[in-house]
């Protein structure tokens, strides 16, 4: 079955510019994180769509590579948020002022 | 599925990918927008399965759905902010953010508004097509392409996860004062 190419790459643009709007406009750290998820998961379907439209399995093989990582950054991430959340309640970005406590 | 069936299946998911993207990244409940980031993978996964990745469709629903959004929504309720909502959701510097984000949408569309050459096939053979006779499933190509010319790259991933597991011990774990 296939899926126009040029469609696939105009719904990761689209996709990719909403998770880099969100990261950017977010004052929620959690949300900044989920929204680096989103632009992930754009970059997978270019990557699954290229693809398809070459025949060639590797980008499928770079798309879980991408999911890898992405679960190690959640971990990471989710990780720091934690650390910095017992020094400071909340999870705004705003109020993480300080470099030292 | 006959072509008119899949096309309109992609737009219907492309539509409600946008949508439940836009929703996700505007609400001001943190946990609505995790559910409607919940929706958008579903979607995603949906497009994966028409663009014949059956393999990353099923890792997509279990690792992203089932196990890191999971583990978002855990650490969001952990945190308990309860007066996330009365907090502007987005900073003073959103429009700018709406730019940024509005023009890199432009140069993407138009760096893929030339159409892409549908004879590409012929020109990139692929180097683990070359190797076998009989046509493969698109799952068994990704298994053969995942261990054989990627299985460095494949164990360095799994180090990569060890290092992060470590990594997010170290970085939560309880301190002792010293």
């Amino acid at each position: 079955m296939i899926v126009p190419m040029n469609e696939v790459l105009a719904l990761s643009a689209v996709l990719f510019a909403i998770g880099v709007f969100g990261f950017l406009a977010r004052r929620n750290i959690i949300l900044m994180l989920v929204s680096v998820e989103v632009m992930l998961n754009a970059v997978n379907l270019a990557l699954a769509g290229f693809s398809q439209h070459l025949d060639d399995p590797r980008g499928q093989v770079l798309a879980l590579f991408v999911i890898a990582v992405a679960a190690a950054e959640a971990g990471v991430g989710l990780g720091l948020v934690i650390a910095l959340n017992r020094n400071k309640p909340g999870a705004g970005v705003a109020d993480l002022t300080s470099l030292k406590w | 599925m006959d072509f008119l069936t899949a096309e309109a299946a992609f737009y219907y998911m492309a539509a409600a990918s946008v949508t439940s993207a836009i929703l996700a990244v505007t609400r001001k409940n943190p946990v609505h927008s995790m559910l409607w980031v919940l929706a958008l993978f579903f979607h995603v996964a949906g497009i994966f399965l028409l663009l014949d990745a059956e393999f990353l469709a099923a890792v997509q629903v279990i690792v992203y759905a089932g196990a890191i959004l999971i583990f978002y929504l855990f650490v969001l309720m952990l945190l308990d902010l309860p007066d996330e909502e009365a907090r502007p959701r987005f900073g003073k510097h959103w429009p700018f953010a709406a730019a940024v984000g509005l023009s890199f949408a432009a140069l993407a569309w138009l760096a893929q508004v030339e159409k892409l050459d549908p004879d590409a096939t012929a020109v990139a053979p692929s180097a683990a097509r070359e190797t076998e006779g009989e046509p493969l499933g698109s799952v068994a190509d990704v298994g053969k392409a995942l261990f054989g010319p990627f299985a460095l790259p494949f164990e360095l991933a799994s180090l990569v996860l060890l290092a992060a597991i470590v990594g997010a011990v170290v970085l939560a774990g309880k301190r002792t004062k010293s």
